[in-house]
């Protein structure tokens, strides 16, 4: 007679990067992490995926930056954010007190930039990873004009691979016509693990005013409108790449991340959701948990990229 | 213990009824909680997932006993998602995420209060009159509407039996002062001593154009303005950074997120 596990494990391997459990929180919805001290003890999660840095405080757009759509919102931020040493003098430490497992997301408005980002948190000792954000939609130099290209997606990883010997992960762009092609080109030029999707390029305007609703007139659609997008991107990249492929787009339940972690996925990211309830990634990672007890599933191993076609 | 850090809640709906075009809805909650006046709580309750974003709405009152809390709003059907709120019942669930930003600072003594709520606006200014009256301030309320009928019932008004407490005004001249909000306070401003004014205060929530006006008139007189702004907002509690308005930053403009740094603020801040 086989014993259910009482308790799955929940260990997921991102290259390198063991993370504790597959949960983490999506770059530009969960700040800096600490944001979320108030509602619950952050090292919970498998990682924290910080706000994008850049080398210099970035003041972002102007407003308005966030609209709601149809079972989602389109956003188009600008990569506000109070740049790399800040974060290293006064983020880092706090992430490292909180027991928190974090990742950084950075990203330049030239290649260079991208390097020195890079090499400033070479050094941090407690940084799990770097994650490339190659696609970022709202600033013309925020990632998207080097990953929108084979030619310029590969340059910039490999340039960002030379400048730290952190895992690199590469963040793709849905706004492409061939994603496998794309996550092949990361993984070439010396990427860890790629992740995805980053938002869909959309637009809302108003006709009446004959407005465009963002000042930036398009942004980035996510939320649960963009779910089945995401999920056949990812699919598509676990098939095209032998490195870890982390799913992220629309997840609001654990259904939705075991549907990601199903298709292939090594592991998820929480985004739009942490807008709706802040415990939405505690609250997915029980989900995920009490699925796998149920399914009498032992290791989380054992389910993932098991999809019957 | 009442608790002040923002807590994520599920609570039911105690009752929601319309006054006007205003909906009063008091629900329960898990706790007691202590707020700030002008600080907010994010709030859904329809099934699903659209409209997806919760809506912000100040928090009106608070109360309940140990273990068991109460929260009040009062809010105007503005969209869709304020349309399915107002359509909910007693019993109903709501997820409510609060307390949220920061307040008015209440805490200068010997000031004279002069509170300034302009349409739903009243909604966030009338917590800050029920702690002025609380600490025995001396204090008045502004309250403009397009109509007669959009303004808040007369009961609502804190201390409305005081005599020179509350000021009407209607852009219609159907109620109270005929003009705008801000025309009234000039007004009222015209008629007072400098000695007078330089104990000014004045706390406001409304349209921005209000705002703006208000700031217009008694910041180069001096007086301090705490302005609470509104916008769109995905999370409420500082990680979107969707809200932001236009600060003043040194020589430069900034953005401050409505949500964290507001919905408060100095209104000598403001890029208006």
């Amino acid at each position: 007679m086989v014993i259910p596990a009482v308790t799955p494990d929940l260990t997921a391997r991102v290259g390198s990067v063991v993370l504790k459990n597959p949960v983490m929180s999506a770059s530009g919805t969960f700040g800096y992490g600490l944001e979320f001290s108030p509602f619950y003890d952050i090292s919970r999660l498998g990682a924290v995926i910080v706000k994008g840095l850049s080398l210099l405080p970035t003041p972002g757009n102007a407003p308005q930056r966030i609209v709601e759509t149809p079972a989602g919102m389109l956003n188009a931020i600008g990569l506000q954010n109070i740049g790399v040493e800040r974060f290293v003098s006064d983020v880092v430490p706090r992430l490292a007190d909180a027991g928190a497992t974090y990742v950084a997301n950075i990203y330049g408005r030239t290649i260079e930039e991208y390097e020195e980002v890079a090499r400033r948190l070479d050094g941090v000792a407690s940084l799990a990873a770097i994650e490339l954000n190659a696609s970022c939609p709202n600033v013309k130099e925020g990632g998207i004009a080097f990953g929108s290209t084979p030619g310029g997606l590969s340059t910039l990883t490999r340039r960002v691979r030379a400048a730290t010997g952190k895992p690199l992960w590469v963040k793709l762009s849905p706004n492409v016509t061939d994603i496998g092609a794309m996550a092949r080109t990361a993984e070439e030029a010396g990427a860890d693990a790629v992740t995805l999707i980053n938002t869909l390029v959309g637009m809302a305007v108003d006709c009446r005013t004959r407005r465009p609703l963002l000042s930036n007139v398009t942004g980035g659609l996510s939320g649960p409108a963009v779910k089945p997008v995401a999920l056949r991107m990812v699919w598509e990249a676990c098939k095209a790449v032998k490195i870890p492929v982390v799913g992220i787009g629309g997840i609001q339940s654990a259904e939705d991340a075991l549907e990601f972690l199903l298709v292939g996925a090594a592991a998820v990211q929480v985004g739009t959701a942490n807008f709706r309830n802040p415990n939405a990634c505690v609250e997915i990672l029980d989900g995920i948990a009490g699925f796998l007890v149920r399914e009498r599933v032992a290791r989380l191993e054992e389910y993932r990229g098991t999809l019957r076609l | 213990m009442p608790f002040r850090r923002p807590r994520f809640v599920h609570g039911r709906i105690l009752h929601n009824s319309g006054h006007g075009i205003f909906y009063r809805m008091e629900v329960s909650i898990p706790d007691r909680i202590e707020f700030v006046p002008g600080q907010f709580a994010m709030v859904s309750g329809w099934p699903g997932n659209d409209p997806l974003l919760p809506r912000p709405l100040a928090i009106f009152r608070a109360g309940g006993a140990r273990g068991k809390g109460n929260v009040e709003f009062v809010y105007k059907v503005v969209g869709r998602g304020t349309a399915l709120l107002s359509g909910l019942h007693e019993g109903d669930p709501l997820r409510i995420t609060l307390p949220l930003g920061h307040g008015f600072d209440l805490g200068a003594e010997d000031r004279v209060w002069w509170l300034v709520g302009g349409g739903v606006g009243f909604s966030t200014v009338f917590p800050a009159a029920v702690a002025l009256e609380a600490q025995r301030a001396d204090l008045e309320v502004f309250l403009g509407a397009r109509t007669r009928d959009q303004l808040p019932p007369k009961e609502w008004i804190p201390g409305s039996g005081v005599p020179g407490r509350a000021h009407l005004c209607t852009d219609d001249g159907t109620a109270g002062f005929y003009g705008r909000v801000t025309d009234a306070v000039r007004e009222r401003m015209d008629g007072r001593k400098a000695s007078e004014r330089a104990r000014l205060t004045i706390l406001a929530c409304g349209p921005r154009e209000m705002l703006k006006g208000i700031a217009e008139l008694a910041l180069p007189l001096g007086i301090p303005v705490q302005a609470s702004l509104e916008n769109h907002m995905a999370c409420g509690f500082g990680v979107c950074w969707g809200c932001v308005t236009a600060v003043r930053d040194g020589e430069k403009t900034g953005y401050r997120r409505v949500c964290k740094e507001g919905p408060v603020f100095d209104a000598r801040e403001i890029v208006w």
